[in-house]
């Protein structure tokens, strides 16, 4: 065998001797609570950013419970799907997209066709100009959305659909998209809770409600807004990393004012180990922990203002103009 | 002699590369389907041991008050076959774990009680493949 052939089986020897993954999607758990992933002077490894952006939570919890304590659907509280021309720069593409899947994921909630056809096209026609059209079933969510007797297919389609979008924004390094995404549907899904707080609330002025039922409609939502807290202590992690990015900044200030009222709101729990039972083949396990959530009317109400004015200047030209 | 020994070094080499590969889409896509009626999709995640070198893979998450959450793994071993997902709470303290009494469960359901922060955290036993992956759903 010539020398030249041993040169070069020792050399791909050597080459697939190493771990040739260069990604990875979780943390190894050597460390409680640490990782290896940051770098120098702050600088925040693709690990950690990942980390994050998937623990942040889907707006469809929030608009499950809107459902849940709200029978009325009012397509008035949403971002007008027409607005989808407005929106020029990435930037603003990016935090509508947002705005848009939770808008759709609550028509879904109601089976709202019409409206949820709607919102696909805005979600689609966004995808699109931020190349990332490909990655989401249009056609099939669309067929689902048709059917009435699919949605929980619809739901799940729609969900994951969300996920391979961005997933893919992840393997292009472009995840201070992703969270604008997700800024933008937190924002979205919180404005919705605020305003289904405040007209449930009118209705116990106005009477003939079933006071008991509205009372603890309200405490409901009252606890998922003050809940909110963690969830945007983990947005503002990741968008603080791209603070120096052109238009970061003003989303940043904005977000870190409602962080300042959210400072006031106390989450307590009192931890009890969880009762596991095995049913019908199935591991159940019951939290036991008690949980209480602390807020003001007062820091409710200033909440409730910051959210109405972040999420206006988002789907407004304020914001949908900013940024390139 | 040393086409041999040159042969089988290429052998190796891509046999090597193919368990390189874990293709967790696929898994995902059974462990969808896997979720119970009710329960929507919510995220779902890459389980790979890299053949054997990880031994832990966690994601941190945030789970909300009064909120099923089911968990569905599927893996190249079969099922949830050498799998295991561990939940902990921010403390680190253990509150479900889809290994007991020897069995290999596909998951779990935690009927939260409190919104915080929580670990996912994902293990082997006996697993030839190490590789896989589990989709999350909730239900109020």
């Amino acid at each position: 065998m010539k020398k030249s052939h041993w040169i070069f089986t020792l050399a791909l020897v050597f080459l697939f001797a190493c771990d040739s993954s260069s990604e990875d999607d979780g943390k190894d758990n050597t460390d409680t609570g640490q990782n290896n992933n940051t770098t120098t002077q702050g600088e925040v490894g693709p690990d950690i950013i990942a980390d994050i952006l998937q623990s942040i939570p889907s707006p469809l919890e929030i608009s499950q419970l809107i459902k849940e304590v709200s029978t009325e659907y009012n397509v008035a509280n949403l971002n007008d799907h027409n607005n989808v021309n407005n929106y020029k720069s990435s930037f603003s593409q990016s935090l509508n997209l947002g705005v848009y899947s939770t808008d759709l994921g609550y028509c879904n909630l109601y089976n709202k066709n019409q409206d949820i056809l709607n919102y696909l096209n805005s979600v689609k026609k966004l995808a699109n100009d931020l190349g990332i059209g490909q990655y989401f079933d249009y056609e099939t969510i669309k067929r689902l959305a048709n059917s009435k007797d699919n949605l929980d297919s619809l739901l799940n389609m729609t969900q994951s659909n969300f996920e391979r979008i961005n997933n893919h924004l992840k393997d292009e390094k472009r995840e201070y998209q992703s969270i604008l995404i997700l800024a933008g549907g937190w924002v979205e899904a919180v404005h919705l809770t605020t305003i289904v707080y405040r007209q449930t609330k009118d209705q116990v002025g106005k009477g003939g409600a079933d006071v008991a039922k509205t009372q603890e409609k309200l405490a409901k939502l009252k606890e998922k807004i003050g809940e909110q807290k963690l969830t945007l202590e983990q947005i503002l992690l990741v968008l603080d990393i791209y603070k120096t990015r052109q238009y970061f900044g003003g989303l940043i200030e904005d977000l870190k004012q409602l962080q300042k009222v959210y400072a006031r709101v106390e989450i307590t729990v009192i931890q009890k180990p969880p009762i596991i039972k095995e049913e019908g083949g199935e591991l159940v396990v019951k939290d036991v922990t008690e949980s209480k959530v602390n807020i003001s009317d007062q820091d409710l109400e200033a909440i409730t203002s910051l959210i109405q004015s972040i999420r206006s200047k988002i789907v407004t030209s304020t914001m949908s103009n900013a940024g390139n | 002699m040393k086409k041999l020994i040159f042969t089988l070094t290429l052998f190796l080499m891509s046999t090597a590369l193919s368990f390189a590969q874990c293709d967790a889409e696929a898994y995902s896509s059974k462990c969808l389907k896997a979720l119970a009626p009710g329960f929507t999709f919510v995220k779902s995640y890459k389980v790979d041991g890299k053949n054997g070198i990880r031994k832990v893979i966690e994601y941190t998450c945030v789970f909300s008050k009064d909120t099923n959450y089911m968990i569905r793994m599927a893996g190249k071993d079969g099922g949830a076959q050498g799998m295991i997902v561990t939940l902990y709470d921010s403390q680190r303290n253990e509150l479900a774990t889809s290994h007991v009494n020897n069995k290999f469960f596909p998951g779990w359901t935690y009927k939260c009680k409190a919104t915080g922060i929580y670990y996912l955290s994902f293990s082997f036993k006996d697993s030839q493949s190490y590789c896989g992956a589990a989709v999350l759903g909730f239900r109020r």
